[in-house]
């Protein structure tokens, strides 16, 4: 009863429902808001968490609080339009050695009318990020401060996937290899290149891109058999879940379910030889930002289920898999409007960062 | 003053059609070129969907959007025709081109350097778009000097 005055008192509902089919009762509690467009998240403990904020700052929230100062050592990001800084990783061995990896835009060093899209790694020592490394930055650089993908995540291989996108102006550079524009890169964990990838041999090519013909990627996330689901964001419509093969083509812009902004047709086809079909789409969008994979003990019903943050009309999308399809949708938490990030806590709650200037992180636990 | 309407009207039509045409055009030059299959049913049908969805299914209509940057710049145009003498036609068009310029060269500087019409998205697509504002403006110029004698062309 406390906890249902409490969030009255800030304007927010406690949401007691059940999830669908599941019989799953869960509620709802704010762990932290006054964050300036949180981005990312990660859990460095069972009990501290990083958060990112769009405008450049790496917050720490220990038990549920969040401290007003921020991580020393955040390189300097260009916060404009859809840039800052974005995506928070930590190492799989982060226990053993610290390394954070973080995306972010930031002004082209040669020429500072252009910025790209940049990943440092660096270990979190205390409070301070030290002994910086960048080892990607996305080539060439452009002049638009949107589509920059920024997704991370790691393989069972310990080989580092970064989503980079189109970057809005240059949507048909995602089918060519001989740049970063719409592709998922696979580098190592110290940015080197693997040999293994599909194009390191192939004339042309720049060897670390590992998928290509994607738009705005935001949500990556690999399940333990190693199937990589990626979403991305289409232009008005046509948002789509893919499942990732090294080497594929996944055909933006030449073949999609969405028009452009301005109404016109990008392409009137759908589907190509050669160019991969997404497992699901979205027509209107939805605005995919991100996505967690289930696998925790406090909901076993959602285990194996995909979260998907959505920003339009904003809710959280929850995606029941059979096998490489998605058997059935549900929509969680209309009520809080554009969602930005998803994550699953150690505990196995979810964990809700809204979109804004004032943006709140959100717990979803189980009530029993 | 309906004369002028008209030929207002018809001037932002101009403009529109060959913004939209260019638009429509370098999707599928672009489509071609990756072996695409298009042919010239697929061309009639992309063109007339692109004059209704840039009209009513976008997040802005173009045609309105060139309708208010050619009303400010044709204004701007007819008062400096108070004080300059010279060539409507001329004056017009050069109204027609910067109210493309401002649409295609400067509402980007808004939108983070996104260019929203697809088409403008190249400096040659630029280009093409400010001399259709121009083509339109001389249109509008042409028709507002019918009558009148060479002395206030």
């Amino acid at each position: 009863m406390k906890i249902v005055k409490f969030l009255s008192l800030l304007g927010w509902q406690l949401v007691l429902s059940s999830s669908a089919g599941a019989g799953d009762q869960y509620e709802t509690e704010i762990l932290a808001q006054g964050l300036d467009h949180p981005w990312s998240m990660a859990y460095i403990s069972d009990t501290q968490m990083l958060v990112t904020e769009l405008s450049g700052e790496l917050k720490l929230i220990t038990d549920g609080q969040l401290r007003p100062t921020p991580i020393e050592g955040v390189p300097e990001v260009l916060f404009a339009g859809q840039g800052g800084l974005s995506e928070v990783l930590l190492h799989p061995e982060f226990e053993e050695n610290g390394f954070v990896y973080l995306s972010f835009s930031a002004p082209d060093t040669q020429e500072p009318a252009l910025n790209s899209l940049n990943v440092v790694r660096a270990r979190l020592k205390g409070d301070t990020l030290v002994e910086h490394k960048t080892i990607f930055k996305s080539d060439p650089p452009r002049k638009t401060a949107a589509h920059y993908g920024a997704r991370l995540a790691f393989m069972a291989d310990g080989s580092l996937l970064i989503t980079s996108g189109d970057g809005f102006n240059y949507r048909e550079k995602a089918q060519s290899l001989d740049n970063h524009f719409g592709k998922i890169l696979r580098v190592n964990d110290d940015g080197s290149i693997p040999v293994d990838n599909p194009f390191a041999n192939t004339p042309g090519a720049l060897p670390e891109i590992w998928s290509y013909g994607h738009r705005n990627l935001q949500g990556l996330v690999i399940q333990d058999d190693g199937t990589v689901f990626e979403h991305e964001h289409g232009p008005k419509g046509g948002d789509e879940l893919n499942i990732i093969v090294p080497g594929n083509n996944y055909g933006w812009p030449a073949i999609t379910y969405g028009i452009d902004y301005s109404g016109a047709t990008i392409s009137p086809f759908t589907e190509k030889v050669g160019m991969e079909q997404p497992v699901k789409y979205w027509v209107p969008s939805i605005a995919p930002s991100s996505m967690a994979l289930y696998q925790g003990d406090m909901f076993p019903s959602w285990n194996g289920d995909l979260f998907i943050s959505a920003m339009v009309p904003g809710d959280l999308r929850r995606l029941e898999l059979n096998g490489e399809k998605v058997a059935d949708e549900e929509i969680l938490f209309p009520e809080l409007g554009r969602i930005r990030n998803i994550i699953i806590a150690p505990d196995g709650s979810l964990i809700i960062a809204t979109d804004g200037k004032d943006g709140k992180l959100v717990r979803v636990f189980a009530d029993n | 003053m309906i004369k002028g309407s008209v030929s207002f009207l018809v001037a932002v039509a101009i403009a529109t059609v060959l913004l939209v045409t260019q638009t429509t055009a370098s999707n599928i030059a672009w489509l071609s070129s990756m072996d695409m299959p298009i042919d010239t049913p697929m061309v009639a049908s992309m063109l007339i969907g692109d004059l209704i969805g840039m009209n009513f299914k976008g997040e802005f209509p173009v045609a309105a959007l060139i309708f208010v940057g050619m009303l400010i710049a044709f204004v701007v145009a007819r008062i400096v025709l108070v004080w300059v003498d010279i060539d409507k036609r001329y004056l017009y068009a050069l109204a027609g081109g910067a109210a493309l310029f401002a649409i295609v060269g400067l509402m980007p500087l808004a939108f983070y350097n996104l260019d929203l019409i697809a088409g403008a998205r190249s400096l040659l697509g630029k280009v093409y778009l400010i001399c259709s504002g121009m083509i339109a403006g001389y249109y509008f110029g042409a028709r507002q000097t019918e009558g009148s004698t060479d002395e206030n062309r």
